[in-house]
This record gives structure tokens, C-alpha cells and sequence, in this order.
């Protein structure tokens, strides 16, 4: 601010009290800021995506259960287009992009971002939540430095304590190995329900040589690891939040806590 | 798929390890474990079967298999390598008779512990042990006028004997939760539980012959065509739909009766009743999308359409129809009379491709091409290696293998995940690239914090915009917002209601967030703030933000709503904005939520009452506060200290206290308040503290 006097709302005789950002935004920024430190920049993309980018160039074939009406939500009179089921199109959409601007990998993204499952809500699941979404191709990035990076992600999430990571199979259509990943979090500061229990945290894996092709990078010279993970059980787990709908209640009494 | 330890015991000659310790290697090398329960002496898994393993997996012989290659533990036999021997004729219409006399082989009969174990191929049957004939005489003729059926065996027993299953039989399918029907029907079943393959029993006395032959054909529906399935329901069928017909039968259009939907559920005109004799055994196999879909319209997912709909190997059904003939000749008696195989496009043999190079270049471990062959081995894989090059020929049963990077998930997962260790990633040459839109949407998030504003997500369904939801689940709010403004407004409005509890003296909020206007979706930013006489308006606050992101370029933050100065909530486009703000090469070091815990609040009314008091001279500091807290136990949510008064002349301080009650369960009423402030009252009086 360049003079302090002409600010119109600058010697307000009421007293006003800080305001409070939204515990996602700040999981994000925090999330960001680690990430950021290992190479990863931070990418975006549409909420109403198409169903290319959602699906088919994601490896998801046309009559993949997945697709059905009933878990994804279609918009009327727009056929093709669906409300994003995960944050994962933006891998397709930054590699095309890149590749477009002829530059290769290695690439390194984040992506946070809202998600939409056609569900019915309680108080762990709702239509409308947030993902992290990771993303590092190159020619030698391995499944040791998915492990590596979450390693370090999760021992700055929860300052001063101890985590180990650990990947059990799973399967995604978008990556192959496909792991699901659990974390065990231990240390004096961590919320007692979470201390050295191991917690689901993520699905993960290599990236599909199809999901790499379908974006234009050569899968024999290229391969990488994706990670994408609920960000609002996230913020449960670090806070110890009871309801997952307390995300977009609006409500104050939720939101000045943080 | 609940999965038994004792049925799993049945393919291994020793002991299985404790139902934990089988737990456990599923878990990290196959499959999630949903639970685990022990009935009587057998432990019952749970175990949630990835969607690329249904193929294999959802029966005792795929995870038998699994455990097997895990735990390093022998199988008798290798449940589904009798597929050899069991080769039915290229020709489809060929009569059965040197099938049979050629498969006789793997009907042997053993039989240990009082359980069927699968023979081991190439031994020599004995054929009248086995109950089949010496020439079988081809007297059922099968016929598909669909693509969507890939392989039908069809198999006419004669002189069998319905009636309860013997004790092992009604055990195992017990112990998964499946209910004993009889003999017959529980030998399709186990079957189906023990090799992963669907099949159904027709009661032949139900359906026509002609000249001793009997015709079943497998076709799309009618339009509007009906079927009463085995759950005594009427099922109404679309071409879409395939259905098993019994073609000797009169129907108007000569079609045939439908006497079974195809993959999904058999029908009652040919069900089995305890006075069957004669049965037509189904071991088919069904294109999995069109069954998934059949299932789904009719709402009748099954067992088989389960099976069915995760895409199964047609070389199955052979497996099914060999294990289904003999334990039914075993338990209910009778002798194959008839046996067709229609496979018009036999599975091909596939191979797949990866390198010892590739495999340490996609983990990030080391392994030597031997401890490679070793998971090989242990999957019972047949390979070759040559120049660090393994060539793997993949079972049948397994159609989720194709490509090396299923290969290296074969590798990865039986050699153990555990053994790949964390590696950090290399630092990156190249500067970061700043997302703008987020750089500008962190800038404004961090400055009207500072002016007091709180951050909200509201919903992006609305009541009304441009563009509606196709298929909500729950139909309210089925359009997708075009604006903030309806949803702060509610919020606003909302947490006016609480502005006791919240503390504060004007409620502001902000929200940043997708709207979907003019056909674009937008990023939108949304002010609410509280309309408060002598505190600031959102025209005040819309200033103040101009001024802090562009001196110069007010007009660029254009409201999308109302004028200025008559409403309280308002909107801009952010990915406008963007544009036009200047372009920045790295972020700024934000704070963080400082918060540890979340604390539950109560969802109940609330009761205000201001207190005001003298404090005696010479009071510590908080000392009002202490007996107040303690006074008021757990209906006092909260305390505030809102004013607070010192007169010259007494030398005299006195405070104002806001109080809130509330409580965590229940709706509070007046006098338990009284009660609880006469209470604080009386101790602060005995304190020395003088009401005002």
C-alpha cells in the first residue's frame, strides 16, 4: 500500500478482528509450499471437463463402470462434458500444453483442485470435495522417488514428527503399478486418533504409457509417478474435524478455528 | 468376495498358515482386506478384488493362486491347468462324442478328505467310474445368433437324483453365506465360488425335444418379451438383452421360450424341483459390458452378472462345465448323455514382453534376472529370458496382463512394495513457473484476511443458472451456480444468527470460487459484508482492494452485480482481473493456519446474558473471569469480556461480561440459565464483587 491515509477503511474507530482463511486453502498453501521446494509447480484446469480428458485419455475405457450416470455427474443438453470425478485430467492438459510449447520433461505439477462424485452426502463422503493431485515425469523418475516424495511431504505436514510411507497394491486405470498408499504418523504432536496408526492416504503409481501418450510425451523415452489424494480428509485427519460437510457450510463457527 | 480358509485349504496338500498370516499377504501383495471373521474352525475373508483381477479372482482358485505365488506355498495342482486336456473341437457342431472320449481323462474322481480336488491334467481316467457312457450321443444342439455370446457348453445329464448336498458341500457354501438349495443347484454354485465360472442347470423334463434332441439358442430379447425369473419375479426384457431360449418350444413368433437371462438369472420354466431327473447343465460365457448393463436395467445383479460383467475368459467355461459335470455325477448321480461346445473365436495364446532393465528402471530397485524368474515361478508363469529380455506366456485366466508395465506390477507387488526404498527426487534445473491465477488468488485471500474477512466455500450447485445437472442424485440444487452472490448472501444471513457466539462486530466474508456464466466457466471472487452503521460498507472494502492490487486501474474491478453502496455483497472475475494485474516470477511466503485441533461445536440454540460488576480494589487480573468460568460449568460455552469502566472518584473498575450458554445436547430453557447465573452471582458476591 503506498500511503496509508488514503485508505478508505484506515482509522475505522470499530475494532475489527482478523479474518480467518478456509482450512483448505491453508492445507493447500501448505501443501504448495512443500511441494514447491521439490520442483513441483502448481497447475490448474476446468471443472466442467470433457469427458476425454476426465476419462478416455486418462485409460478409462467408454463402458468402464466408472462412466455410469450414476457416479458422475453429466450436464443436460452439453453430452461429452462431465463435472470433473477427479483432478487428474491436468496431467493430459499440462503435458499436451507443454509439449505444445516444445518443452519436454521433466515435468513436475501439483494440482489442487475441487472434484465432483454423484453421491449421496453423510459425514465422510460429499458431491463436491477437494484433491491433490502430483505429477513427475522424466526419463528416470521411479517408484523409490514417489516413496521419496511423499516421504517428505507428509514429515513437513506433520512438523517434528516421524512418518513411514508404505504402498499396497491397487488398481487405477491411469497408472500402472497401481498403489494404494498409507502413512504412520508418530510423534507428540500428532492428533492422537492418527499417531502410529497407519492411515489410507492416497491412490498412486506410474503413470499409464497410454496417459502419456494420450498427452503427446513418447512413453519409451518417458515414464513418472501420479499421486492424487482427498485433501478434505486430509484436513480431517490433521484437525481432527468430525464432519466433512463443515467444508462448504459457510459456517463461522467452523471456519474462525483455523 | 468372501473367501473361505478351509475352502482355500482344499488346493493345498500342507496346512495353510493362520488366517492373519494369509490376511496379511493378501493385503500387501493382492488385494484390500475388509474384515476378516472366524465361524466355528474356519476363518471367512473379506477380500475386496480389484476390478483388473475379477478375471481370476473372485473365487478360491484365483486367490489359492495368489496366496500360492505370496507365501511360496505349493498347490496340489494348478487349478486351471487342465484346460489342455478338456480341448473341445475348433468345429462347433460337432457331435460330442470324441470330446468326451477325449476329455474323459480329467473327470477322475478323487477324492480326499471326503473333498473334490481338481485332478491334475493328463492322468488316466477311468471312464465308467465317472458315470459317462462310452458314446455319448450329441442330443442337444446349441445355437447363438448374437457376437455378445463367445462360448456355450451345454451338457445333458440324465437319471440324476435330486435331494440335499452331502455335509462338506453345504459347509463350504455356508460359510461364504450362500443358502444349500439342492444337490444340482449347489453344484453350480460351489463351482462357481471355487473357479470363478458361472453356470446354471435347465430341468431338461421342462423343455421340448424333438426327435430326442433338445435345442437351446441364445438370442437378443423382444421388445416388451417377459420372463418369470428363479426369485419369482416377472422381468420385462429389451432387444438389448440377451436371453437363453428353449427353440423347440411354441412361442407366437417362433422364437423360442426364454428360459433364462443371459449371465444375470435362470428362469422358472425350466427351473429345478426335487423331482428332476433330467438337467442341462450351462457353462457359457457372456460379453461383460452388455450383462453389466442387462443387470443393471433389470436391477438384478447377481452372482454371475457380478462375474460376468468384470469379463471372463471364455477357456473358463470348460473348466466350469468339467468340475460342475463330475461333482454332480459324484452327488447326484446320472451319466452325461450329450455335450456341445459352441466357441466360434477361440482365446488366442498372448505373450508379453519386459526387460530386466526395464523392471529396475520403473521400481527404482535392483534385481537380478534371477529374482525376477523367481515371481515368475512362483505365478506359475511360463517364461523364457534371453538377453535380459523375459518372455512371459500369460495363463488364460489372466487377461489383465498385456503390456511390460503389467509385468512390472507382477514384479513389484509378489517381490514385496516394502523393498523399494524412498528415494528424494533430484532438484530441478529449470525455474518454477507461477501459476497466476493462483498467485493473485493466494494475494487477495492474504489481504482480506487482514481486513477481517473470512474465507467460505459455498456449494457449486445452485438453485438457478445457465447450466443444469443431468442426473443429480439427491435433484435439489441441480443447477450449477452463475454467481456467488446467492450462496454468500446465505451465508452471511446465517452466521448473522451466531454473531453472539462468533464474537464479532461485523460479520465479513469472501469467497473465491468457479461460477459458470455466458458459457464460461469464470473464477470468481465474492464479498459479503454485514451492513453495520458506522462501520465500513463492501464499497469501503472494494476500494481498499483496488488500491492494494492496482493503483491505477480501478475500473478493471468491475462488480458483476448492483451499484456500489446499495448492496452488501458483491462479485468480480478474477480470470479477468488476472489479465490485467502484472505478471509475477515467484510467490510469497503466506501464513499458515496456526491451529492444532479442531474443537465440535454444539448445533443447539444458544442463551445470551450480559453480566457487569465492581471489582473490589486490588483484584488480580482474570480473577472475574476464573469464578465465572467455574461458576458456570458446561452450560457456559463462552465468555467475553465486551466492556470495562474505571471511575475516578470510587477509584473503582468495573467490568462487562457477555456470557453464552449452550449446550452439546439438548435445547436449554430460561431457568436452568437463571439457576447457573445465580450461581456466578453468589460466588462472585462471597468473592467481594459487587453487581452492577
Amino acid at each position: 500500500m503506498e500511503s496509508e491515509n488514503t485508505n478508505p477503511i484506515a482509522g475505522q474507530e470499530a475494532p475489527v478482528e482478523g479474518g480467518h482463511i478456509h482450512p483448505i486453502s491453508s492445507l493447500i498453501r501448505e501443501a504448495h509450499q512443500i511441494f514447491s521446494r521439490m520442483g513441483f509447480a502448481l497447475a490448474d484446469g476446468p471443472l466442467l471437463e470433457s469427458e476425454w480428458y476426465n476419462f478416455d485419455a486418462l485409460n478409462v475405457p467408454k463402458d468402464h463402470p466408472a462412466r455410469d450416470m450414476q457416479d458422475t455427474f453429466f450436464i443436460k443438453n452439453e453430452p461429452g462434458y462431465v463435472l470433473r470425478t477427479q483432478t487428474s485430467p491436468v496431467q493430459v492438459r499440462y503435458m499436451e500444453a507443454q509439449i505444445k510449447k516444445n518443452i519436454h520433461p521433466p515435468y513436475r505439477i501439483l494440482v489442487p483442485g475441487k472434484v465432483f462424485r454423484n453421491e449421496a452426502t453423510d459425514m465422510t463422503h460429499e458431491a463436491e470435495f477437494f484433491q491433490l493431485e502430483g505429477l513427475a515425469v522424466g526419463t528416470d523418475v521411479t517408484m523409490a522417488h514417489l516413496k521419496g516424495t511423499l516421504d517428505k511431504f507428509y514429515s513437513e505436514l506433520f512438523k517434528e514428527a516421524e512418518v513411514e510411507v508404505r504402498f499396497r497394491p491397487s488398481f487405477f486405470p491411469f497408472v500402472e503399478p497401481g498403489v494404494e498408499v498409507d502413512a504412520r504418523i508418530m510423534g507428540e504432536h500428532v492428533p492422537v486418533k492418527l499417531r502410529g496408526r497407519w492411515i489410507e492416504m492416497m491412490g498412486a503409481g506410474m503413470v499409464h504409457p497410454n496417459v502419456l501418450k494420450n498427452a503427446g510425451v513418447d512413453p519409451k523415452k518417458y515414464q513418472g509417478f501420479a499421486f492424487g489424494m482427498g485433501l478434505d480428509r486430509l484436513a480431517l485427519l490433521r484437525w481432527g474435524i468430525d464432519d466433512v460437510r463443515h467444508m462448504h457450510s459457510g459456517d463461522l463457527r467452523f471456519i474462525q478455528q483455523f | 468376495m468372501l473367501i473361505s480358509r478351509n475352502w482355500l485349504q482344499t488346493f493345498f496338500s500342507d496346512e495353510l498358515p493362520a488366517a492373519e498370516v494369509l490376511e496379511n499377504a493378501l493385503m500387501f501383495h493382492a488385494f484390500e482386506i475388509d474384515g476378516i471373521e472366524q465361524k466355528g474352525d474356519d476363518f471367512i475373508l473379506d477380500v475386496k478384488v480389484t476390478p483388473n483381477r475379477g478375471h481370476d479372482c473372485l473365487c478360491h482358485a484365483g486367490i489359492a493362486k495368489e496366496l500360492s505365488a505370496i507365501l511360496k506355498l505349493r498347490l496340489k495342482s494348478n487349478p486351471f491347468a487342465a484346460a489342455e486336456v478338456f480341448n473341445f473341437a475348433a468345429s462347433p457342431l460337432r457331435p460330442a462324442v470324441e470330446k468326451l472320449e477325449t476329455s474323459a481323462a480329467v473327470f477322475e474322481s478323487t477324492r480326499a478328505a471326503g473333498k473334490p480336488v481338481l485332478s491334475a491334467a493328463g492322468h488316466d481316467g477311468d471312464a465308467t467310474k465317472t458315470g459317462f457312457p462310452a458314446a455319448p450321443t450329441a442330443d442337444v444342439v446349441v445355437s447363438i445368433d448374437t457376437d455378445l455370446c463367445l462360448r456355450y457348453i451345454a451338457a445333458h445329464i440324465k437319471n440324476i437324483k435330486v435331494g440335499p448336498s452331502p455335509d462338506w458341500l453345504r459347509a463350504h457354501l455356508e460359510s461364504i453365506g450362500q443358502r444349500s438349495i439342492n444337490n444340482v443347484v449347489d453344484a453350480t454354485n460351489y463351482v462357481m465360488f471355487h473357479l470363478g465360472q458361472p453356470l446354471h442347470a435347465f430341468d431338461a423334463g421342462k423343455l421340448q425335444a424333438i426327435d430326442g434332441r433338445y435345442a437351446i439358442s441364445v438370442r437378443p430379447a423382444m421388445e416388451g418379451e417377459s420372463m418369470l425369473a428363479l426369485d419369482e419375479k416377472e422381468y420385462t426384457l429389451n432387444p438389448s438383452m440377451l436371453v437363453i431360449t428353449d427353440t423347440n418350444s411354441a412361442h407366437p413368433s417362433q422364437a423360442g421360450v426364454a428360459i433364462g437371462i443371459a449371465g444375470v438369472k435362470g428362469g422358472m420354466p425350466a427351473g429345478i424341483t426335487e423331482t428332476t431327473t433330467d438337467i442341462i447343465l450351462e457353462s457359457a460365457n457372456f460379453d461383460g459390458v452388455s450383462v453389466r448393463k442387462t443387470a443393471k436395467a433389470l436391477k438384478l445383479r447377481t452372482d454371475a452378472s457380478v462375474r460376468f460383467e468384470q469379463v471372463m475368459s471364455p477357456e473358463l467355461a470348460a473348466h466350469g462345465m468339467r468340475e460342475v459335470i463330475r461333482l454332480i455325477l459324484d452327488i447326484a448321480g446320472g451319466s452325461v448323455e450329450g455335450l456341445v461346445d459352441i466357441y466360434p473365436i477361440p482365446q488366442k495364446k498372448k505373450t508379453a514382453f519386459v526387460s530386466v532393465d526395464k523392471i529396475n528402471q520403473v521400481l527404482g530397485i535392483t534385481l537380478t534376472g534371477a529374482d525376477i524368474s523367481n515371481v515368475f515361478a512362483r505365478l506359475g508363469f511360463a517364461y523364457k529370458e534371453q538377453y535380459g529380455i523375459f518372455e512371459v506366456v500369460v495363463p488364460f485366466e489372466r487377461l489383465d496382463i498385456e503390456i511390460p508395465e503389467d509385468l512390472i506390477e507382477e514384479v513389484g507387488r509378489i517381490h514385496g512394495y516394502e523393498r523399494i526404498a524412498a528415494l528424494e527426487l533430484p532438484p530441478l534445473v529449470r525455474p518454477l513457473e507461477v501459476n497466476q491465477n493462483f498467485y493473485w488468488a493466494e494475494k487477495i485471500r492474504d489481504h482480506l484476511a487482514h481486513q477481517g474477512f473470512s474465507e467460505v466455500f459455498t456449494s457449486v450447485f445452485a438453485e438457478k443458472g445457465e447450466r443444469v445437472v443431468l442426473n443429480k442424485v439427491d435433484a435439489v440444487m441441480p443447477y450449477m451456480r452463475d454467481s456467488l452472490l446467492c450462496g454468500l448472501q446465505d451465508a452471511l444471513t446465517r452466521n448473522q444468527r451466531n454473531k453472539d457466539i462468533l464474537n464479532v462486530s461485523q460479520i465479513r466474508l469472501f469467497e473465491i470460487g468457479t461460477v459458470w456464466q455466458l458459457g464460461k466457466e469464470i473464477l470468481s471472487l465474492g464479498l459479503a459484508v454485514e451492513d453495520i452503521k458506522k462501520f465500513p460498507k463492501v464499497s469501503d472494502f472494494i476500494k481498499d482492494l483496488e488500491e492494494k492490487l492496482c493503483t491505477q486501474k480501478l475500473h478493471l474491478l468491475v462488480p458483476e452485480s448492483g451499484p456500489l453502496g446499495k448492496t452488501s455483497v458483491v462479485e468480480f472475475n478474477v480470470s479477468n482481473l488476472v489479465e490485467h494485474l502484472p505478471i509475477s516470477n515467484t510467490y510469497d511466503q503466506l501464513p499458515l493456519s496456526p491451529t492444532k485441533r479442531y474443537e465440535p461445536y454444539s448445533k443447539y440454540p444458544y442463551i445470551v446474558r450480559d453480566i457487569s460488576i465492581w471489582l473490589p480494589i486490588g483484584t488480580f487480573l482474570n480473577v472475574a473471569e476464573r469464578i465465572i468460568k467455574e461458576s458456570g460449568g458446561e452450560l457456559l460455552n463462552k465468555l467475553y469480556e465486551f466492556d470495562s469502566y474505571y471511575d475516578e472518584k470510587s477509584k473503582k473498575s468495573a467490568k462487562a461480561f457477555r456470557l453464552i450458554f449452550q449446550s452439546f445436547d439438548r435445547t436449554l430453557v430460561e431457568d436452568e440459565v437463571h439457576a447457573v447465573l445465580e450461581k456466578i452471582y453468589t460466588k462472585l458476591k462471597v468473592e467481594g464483587f459487587e453487581i452492577r
